[in-house]
C-alpha cells in the first residue's frame, strides 16, 4: 500500500527533526551568552556549523534524486529527511542569528534559506493535495488519451459543420483549429480559457435561430458540449500539473543560491573574524 | 458548355491519380456543398464559394460574397483566367487546362493546403509542461546563485583587493577610501559600537590579518594602559590573562556601548568571595536587588594620622562614625524654626545652603569656613573691639595676633572696657609716663593670656574644633595651644560611582538624615535599602534595572596596566584620528 512521505516509517525522520530542534531550544533557553546572543557565541557557532550541515546535506539531494538504485538508503528515506530536517533548518538557523537581522550577506542568506523552505513546503503541500486531484479529474483516461479523444471529435465537428451554413461552420472550424490547452505558464495556472473557441462555438451553434439541419445541428452541439467537457479536465490536469512543478522554479534557484550565500557568509565571518 | 472537372491527387510515393468528372450547365459553381459542379469537402471552403463562366470563350471566375478568392495570387472578386492561370479555393488550386473538342472547359482541381493530423496539430499550439518560465530553471539557478555570490562575494572582494592593506592603521582619508570600502559593507555582521564609529569603515584597523581573530594587540593602540580589576600578585584568578579584550568587549552588536553589562559576568566570581579567595574582604554579591552587601562606608578613624576605617556597615550596631576632628550638628542647624543670622535675622537653613555640587555634579564642594560658617560664626574674640577677628584656619598665629591688637590698644588707650584700668581707658593720643607704659603692657599680656583660654578664644575654636595644649608657652608664658586639623571623607564610597547630578530631583533629605543627626560623627551615607527602593538588580521589573556596571568600574583606575605588552604609539594612533577627522570637516 503506499505510504505518505509525511507517515514514512511511522515518522521516524519527523522525530528526528523533533528531537534535533528541542534540544537546540532547550540549549539556546539554557545558554546565557555575555551580551546578546550571536552567531559568535560557542552556541552560535555550534548551531551554525549544524545549519550550515544540514543546507548542504539538503542540497544534496538534488543529486541523490537523479541517482537511481545508487546507496544503501531509499530515495523516501532522504525524501522523508529532507522534508523534515529540511524544516528543522528554519529553526535551527534563526536560533543561529540570534534573531539579529541587518542588511547584510548574512541575512540575505536567511532570506534565501526562508525562502528555499518555504517554497519547499507549498511544494510538499501540492505533492500532498494535488496527485489525488489529478487522479479524480482524469477519471482514468491519460492526458494524451483526453487530447486524442479532442481530436476525433474535431472530426466529427468539420464533418458535421460542413454541410451546415458558412457562419456554423466557420465558428466550427475556429473551434477545430484555434482551441488551444494551456500556453504560457500564467495560462496553463489559470486552467480556463476565457475566449476558448469552442465555447464560443457551443454559444454560437445553441443560440442559432436558423430553423435549418435540425439533427446536424443537435449533433454538432453535442460534440462541441463533449468536446468543452474534456477541454475543462485536460485544463484542470494542466493547471494541477503545473503546480506540481512551478515551485521548483522557485526551490531550486534559490537553494543553489543559498549555497552560494553560505560560502560567502562563511568565507567573510572568518576573513574579519 | 460542357466541362471537364479533374481532381488530382498526389501519392505520396510520387505520380498522381486523376479522377474525372463531367459537368454541364451555364456556370461551374464551386463550393462545399453538395450542388456544386466542383464540390470541394473542405470546412475552409465556404458553401457555395465561387462559380466559372464562360464568356465569349474567355473563361471568367467569380467570387461569392465574403468569399476568400485568389487568382494568380491576388485576392479577386471578378478575373479572367488563362490556361495555366491558378485559382485559389480555400485550401484547393483550380488550373484551367487547354480545351479540346470533346469540352469547353477543363478545370484541374488539386487539395494542395491538407487540414493535415487534428491531435497532431493540436498538440503542436498546445503547450501543456512547462520547460520555462521567461528561463529555464537551470539558467535561473545560475542566474540567481551568480548574482549572489557576485554582489555579496566578488565585487566586495574585489574593491577590498583594489584599495589593499590600509595605508596606516586607521584609514580614515576622506573621500575615495572610504567610498571604495563601501561594497564590503554587506559583510557587516552589525552596526559598530558608537565609540569605534568613526573608523567603523576601515575593517583593517582592527582585523588585522584575514583569517585570525581580532588581536588584543589591535584595542591596546588605543587603549594603552587599560587597568586591571584586581591586583594580580593577590588575585591570580581574576588578572584574565587568558582572555581577550574581545572575549568581553563584542564588537557588531548594536549602536551603543561594547561594555559588557550582565550581572551575571561579575556574579561569577563575586556571588562567593570567601570560597573564591581568603585575601578579600568584599562581600558577596551577585543581583543589586536580591543579593548586594549593606554599604560599608570609608570614614576617617584618626584625622591626624589620616587612618580611614570602612569595617562598619550602615545600620549596624556600632555603625560607621567618623572621626574628622569636627563638631557640627546638623539638626540644629536645619532646625524648622530656623536659626539666627546676624545679618538676615531668623532663617531656616536648607541643604543647598552650604553643600553646593562640583562641577561634575557627582560630588559636593569642600565646606569653607569662610563661604559656609562665618556669616552666622565670626570669631570676634572681644565685644569693645568689633572690628577685628580670629583668624581661621591659622592657629599658630592667633596668639601674636590676639597680643598685636591689645598692645596697640594699650599704646593708644580709649580702651573702654569697664573692669579695665583706667589708663587703658584714657583719652586716646594721651602720653604715658614710663610706669603707666609698664602698667598697660602688663595689662596686654594679662588680657591676651584671659581671651585666648577664655570663651571667646580657646571656647570659640572648641565650638567646632577639638584643641589641645602643645609644650611651647608664649611671650607671657602661658601655655600654647592648638586646633586638631580636621579631615572630612570626601567620598565614602571610593569603588563605587554615584553622581548626585542624576538624582537632583530627590529631595536631600529622602537619602540623608540629616535633619535628625546631631553630631558629626554620625556617617549620613543612606542605607542600601534607600537605594533599592528605586534601583533593582538587572531583571527588575518594577524598579530601575541596575547592573553592578552602573555603579562599578571593571578596570580599576587605582591599579596597573592589565596587558603588559606595549603597544604601538596610542598617542600617534589618537592624533592620526584628530588630523583626519579635521581634513574630513575641512573637505568643501
Amino acid at each position: 500500500m503506499h505510504e505518505s512521505i509525511l507517515v514514512y516509517r511511522n515518522h521516524r525522520y519527523l522525530k528526528w527533526a523533533l528531537v534535533l530542534a528541542a534540544v537546540s531550544v532547550g540549549i539556546y533557553l539554557i545558554d546565557r551568552p555575555l551580551g546578546a546572543p550571536n552567531g559568535g557565541t560557542w552556541l552560535g557557532y555550534t548551531l551554525g556549523c549544524i545549519a550550515g550541515g544540514l543546507m548542504i546535506w539538503l542540497a544534496w539531494f538534488g543529486i541523490r534524486k537523479r541517482r537511481y538504485g545508487v546507496g544503501k538508503v531509499s530515495l523516501e528515506d532522504w525524501l522523508s529527511a529532507h522534508i523534515y530536517l529540511g524544516t528543522a533548518l528554519a529553526l535551527i538557523a534563526t536560533l543561529h542569528s540570534g534573531f539579529q537581522v541587518g542588511l547584510n550577506i548574512h541575512s540575505i542568506l536567511y532570506v534565501l534559506m526562508m525562502v528555499t523552505i518555504i517554497s519547499g513546503m507549498v511544494g510538499l503541500y501540492f505533492y500532498v493535495r494535488y496527485p489525488l486531484l489529478l487522479t479524480e479529474n482524469r477519471k482514468g483516461l491519460s492526458t494524451e488519451v483526453m487530447l486524442g479523444q479532442i481530436a476525433e471529435l474535431d472530426r466529427d465537428v468539420r464533418q458535421i459543420a460542413m454541410t451546415m451554413d458558412d457562419a456554423t461552420n466557420a465558428a466550427a472550424l475556429k473551434s477545430t483549429q484555434d482551441t488551444i490547452v494551456g500556453g504560457t505558464v500564467f495560462q496553463q495556472l489559470r486552467g480556463f480559457d476565457e475566449h476558448c473557441p469552442t465555447t464560443m462555438a457551443r454559444h454560437f451553434v445553441e443560440s442559432s435561430t436558423s430553423g435549418d439541419h435540425g439533427p446536424q445541428r443537435r449533433q454538432l452541439l453535442t460534440r462541441l458540449i463533449r468536446k468543452e467537457d474534456l477541454l475543462k479536465r485536460i485544463r484542470r490536469d494542466v493547471q494541477l500539473r503545473c503546480l506540481l512543478r512551478v515551485w521548483l522554479y522557485v526551490h531550486v534557484p534559490f537553494s543553489v543560491a543559498t549555497l552560494a550565500a553560505l560560502v560567502t557568509h562563511v568565507v567573510t565571518v572568518f576573513y574579519y573574524w | 458548355m460542357r466541362s471537364l472537372i479533374r481532381y488530382v491527387t498526389r501519392k505520396s510515393r510520387g505520380g498522381t491519380a486523376v479522377r474525372d468528372e463531367v459537368a454541364e450547365g451555364e456556370k461551374i459553381t464551386v463550393g462545399r456543398g453538395n450542388d456544386c459542379a466542383i464540390h470541394l469537402p473542405d470546412p475552409r471552403v465556404m458553401l457555395h464559394h465561387a462559380e466559372f463562366t464562360l464568356r465569349s470563350g474567355e473563361l471568367y471566375v467569380a467570387a461569392a460574397t465574403g468569399a476568400d478568392l485568389r487568382v494568380d495570387e491576388s485576392l479577386t472578386q471578378v478575373a479572367k483566367v488563362d490556361v495555366g492561370g491558378k485559382v485559389r479555393v480555400g485550401p484547393y488550386e483550380i488550373q484551367p487546362q487547354e480545351k479540346t473538342a470533346e469540352f469547353d472547359v477543363i478545370l484541374a482541381v488539386e487539395l494542395i493546403q491538407a487540414l493535415g493530423d487534428d491531435l497532431e496539430k493540436l498538440v503542436a499550439r498546445s503547450k501543456i509542461h512547462i520547460t520555462r518560465m521567461g528561463l529555464t530553471m537551470r539558467q535561473w539557478t545560475w542566474l540567481l546563485a551568480s548574482a549572489v555570490l557576485l554582489g555579496t562575494f566578488i565585487v566586495p572582494f574585489v574593491f577590498n583587493l583594489l584599495i589593499g592593506p590600509p595605508p596606516d592603521k586607521l584609514a580614515l582619508t576622506p573621500g575615495k577610501q572610504n567610498y571604495l570600502a563601501a561594497p564590503t559593507g554587506v559583510w557587516n555582521s552589525g552596526t559598530i559600537s558608537a565609540a569605534h564609529k568613526f573608523f567603523g569603515d576601515s575593517c583593517g584597523s582592527c582585523h588585522e590579518k584575514p583569517f585570525v581573530q581580532v588581536k588584543d594587540q589591535a584595542c591596546l593602540s588605543c587603549h594603552n594602559g587599560i587597568q586591571n580589576h584586581a591586583q594580580p600578585a593577590l588575585f591570580p584568578f581574576a588578572d584574565l590573562s587568558g582572555a581577550s579584550c574581545q572575549s568581553c568587549h563584542k564588537e557588531h552588536q548594536g549602536n551603543a556601548t561594547i561594555v559588557l553589562s550582565n550581572e551575571r559576568f561579575c556574579a561569577d566570581c563575586h556571588n562567593d568571595m570567601a570560597a573564591k579567595t581568603t585575601r578579600s574582604t568584599l562581600g558577596s554579591a551577585s543581583d543589586f536587588g536580591e543579593h548586594h552587601p549593606e554599604f560599608h562606608p570609608t570614614v576617617v578613624k584618626d584625622p591626624a594620622l589620616h587612618a580611614m576605617d570602612r569595617s562598619r556597615a550602615v545600620g549596624a550596631t556600632p555603625g560607621p562614625q567618623e572621626n574628622s576632628g569636627l563638631k557640627f550638628p546638623h539638626d540644629k542647624h536645619l532646625r524648622a524654626t530656623g536659626v539666627k543670622d546676624p545679618a538676615r535675622g531668623v532663617v531656616t537653613l536648607q541643604c543647598a545652603d552650604c553643600h553646593t555640587p562640583n562641577e561634575t555634579g557627582e560630588t559636593m564642594q569642600a565646606i569653607s569656613f569662610e563661604r559656609n560658617c562665618h556669616g552666622c560664626h565670626a570669631l570676634k574674640f572681644d565685644t569693645f573691639v568689633t572690628d577685628r577677628e580670629l583668624t581661621h584656619g591659622k592657629p599658630e598665629e592667633v596668639f601674636k595676633q590676639v597680643r598685636d591688637v591689645y598692645d596697640a590698644l594699650a599704646m593708644r588707650g580709649g580702651y573702654t572696657e569697664p573692669e579695665a584700668p583706667a589708663v587703658l581707658r584714657r583719652m586716646p593720643g594721651t602720653s604715658l609716663t614710663p610706669v603707666e607704659k609698664q602698667q598697660v603692657t602688663d595689662w596686654a599680656a594679662t588680657k591676651t593670656a584671659a581671651v585666648l583660654n577664655g570663651r571667646f578664644g580657646r571656647g570659640l575654636c572648641e565650638e567646632c574644633h577639638r584643641t589641645f595644649d602643645t609644650n611651647g608657652t608664649d611671650a607671657s608664658g602661658s601655655k600654647i595651644w592648638t586646633v586638631e586639623p580636621p579631615t572630612v571623607t570626601t567620598l565614602w564610597m571610593p569603588k563605587a560611582y554615584f553622581t548626585h547630578a542624576r538624582h537632583t530631583d530627590v529631595p536631600c533629605t529622602e537619602c540623608h538624615a540629616a535633619k535628625t543627626s546631631n553630631a558629626s560623627t554620625d556617617v549620613l551615607m543612606p542605607s542600601i535599602t534607600v537605594c533599592q527602593s528605586c534601583h533593582g538588580g538587572e531583571k527588575a521589573a518594577d524598579r530601575v534595572p541596575s547592573t553592578c556596571v552602573d555603579c562599578h568600574r571593571f578596570h580599576r583606575k587605582d591599579l596597573g596596566p592589565m596587558r603588559s605588552e606595549k603597544a604601538a604609539d596610542a598617542g600617534a594612533a589618537l592624533r592620526q584620528i584628530h588630523a583626519s577627522a579635521q581634513s574630513r570637516a575641512e573637505q568643501p
